[in-house]
């Protein structure tokens, strides 16, 4: 261990990492790797526990009976795949020796103030990416084009709603209601031949992708305490997401469409 | 007719490329990702539209699902030490289009009719629907999973180093 590094200090970076890591959407094997690697560097005996809600880190130095125990809780500030492979780097960067235990801890403050890709950027990405969407569906030009603008609306009221501090939830029914009600103008107004695949397609860049992946990936690794909240949390969106469709079709008269 | 079966493939990895790049944006990939996202992509998905193609191996979506994420996990195992990100930063998005969203929200939907209708017959239609979607679902998300880490598992040293 490091002459100037506490077990206390240990302890308290690698819970602050976890949690991070956990934050931003990483599965529970990729936070074991890591943290049991940055631990292994710091020369402490580590056991970490990976809850739902937060991350647990029992730090002693080998041969000696002390042992502090660092709990945090999991700060979810959304998917960030940018975040993710920073702090792998960090991970590392630590245990080659390449960064010592100040120069970590600045790495690490940075990463927690990493802006996520620019709001603009990914409006127009994921509008063109759910339209691309809707022709992998059999959708025609016209359905796309729907697809396209109910995409960009929903989406941005999404983004408009989360910035003002709104639950992701009541954003997902809202931006749902608002994407399916613009896409049933193409089964209203009769715009191409294949408005049903507009309407269907027209939500499902709602669908937490992220989440179901990483509760599968929990789930193969006996993390079932973290792959079931992790599970519920994506059926819960998809649950808003049909709430949101179902409401739209009701209120424009298209409930047997 | 030979032709149209690869312009079908190719159009088929390039918008299930388009939309690995739009979902990638969303989960703040790194940009430097996005290239090696797309070609995950449009490879998965386009092995996916070969072995679920009735004129080809007419395969059920689960296996084909299983095989594409397959072929996307060696892509994202090998892309991973170029781009210097951990291998699901290059796959996961990949996986993104064959998601089976609708799969999911159609069992939700199922579910609520459950609800809206009293009576029997109509009931158990909606309950079988919400069954079959809801199963759908669950097994090609598990086959996905399982046939994406596959790569990670035979590739260790590969796939945990790539970010060193």
């Amino acid at each position: 261990m490091p002459k100037n590094l506490t077990i206390s200090d240990a302890a308290a970076f690698l819970a602050d990492y976890a949690s991070r890591l956990w934050g931003c959407g990483a599965t529970c094997v990729r936070i074991e790797k890591n943290v049991g690697r940055i631990a292994a560097a710091l020369g402490v005996d580590c056991e970490l526990t990976v809850m739902p809600a937060q991350v647990e880190v029992s730090v002693c130095e080998p041969g000696t009976p002390h042992t502090v125990v660092a709990a945090r809780r999991v700060k979810g500030a959304g998917i960030n795949f940018d975040a993710n492979a920073r702090l792998s780097r960090l991970s590392w960067a630590i245990a080659d020796g390449r960064v010592d235990y100040a120069g970590a801890l600045a790495r690490l403050e940075e990463i927690k103030h990493l802006r996520p890709t620019g709001q603009w950027e990914v409006l127009a990405l994921a509008s063109l990416a759910n339209a691309a969407f809707c022709r992998l569906f059999g959708g025609d030009a016209a359905a796309m084009a729907v697809v396209f603008v109910a995409t960009l609306a929903g989406f941005r009221l999404k983004q408009i709603m989360l910035a003002d501090g709104h639950d992701l939830r009541m954003a997902v029914l809202c931006a749902a209601f608002f994407s399916a009600s613009i896409s049933a103008g193409a089964a209203l107004f009769g715009w191409g031949s294949t408005p049903e695949i507009a309407l269907a397609t027209s939500v499902l860049y709602l669908i937490p992708g992220v989440p179901y992946i990483n509760a599968a990936s929990d789930l193969i690794a006996r993390h079932y305490l973290c792959s079931f909240s992790r599970l519920m949390d994506a059926c819960v969106l998809t649950a808003c997401l049909s709430a949101g469709l179902c409401a739209g079709m009701f209120i424009l008269g298209l409930a047997d469409f | 007719m030979s032709t149209d079966i690869f312009i079908n493939i190719f159009e088929d990895g390039l918008f299930a490329a388009i939309a690995a790049i739009g979902f990638a944006s969303i989960s703040s990939t790194p940009r430097r990702a996005y290239i090696a996202c797309a070609v995950t992509a449009a490879v998965g998905h386009a092995v996916r539209y070969i072995l679920m193609a009735p004129a080809m191996a007419s395969m059920h979506i689960v296996p084909a699902s299983a095989l594409a994420a397959l072929a996307v996990g060696f892509m994202g195992v090998m892309f991973a030490p170029s781009i210097k990100c951990p291998a699901e930063v290059c796959f996961f998005p990949a996986l993104l289009p064959m998601i089976p969203g609708m799969y999911a929200y159609r069992a939700v939907q199922a579910l609520i009719s459950c609800m809206c209708h009293s009576g029997e017959a109509e009931f158990n239609h909606h309950l079988s629907l919400f069954a079959q979607n809801g199963l759908t679902c669950a097994f090609i998300v598990l086959a996905m999973v399982i046939g994406a880490n596959i790569p990670v598992f035979l590739l260790k040293k590969t796939a945990f180093q790539a970010t060193r």
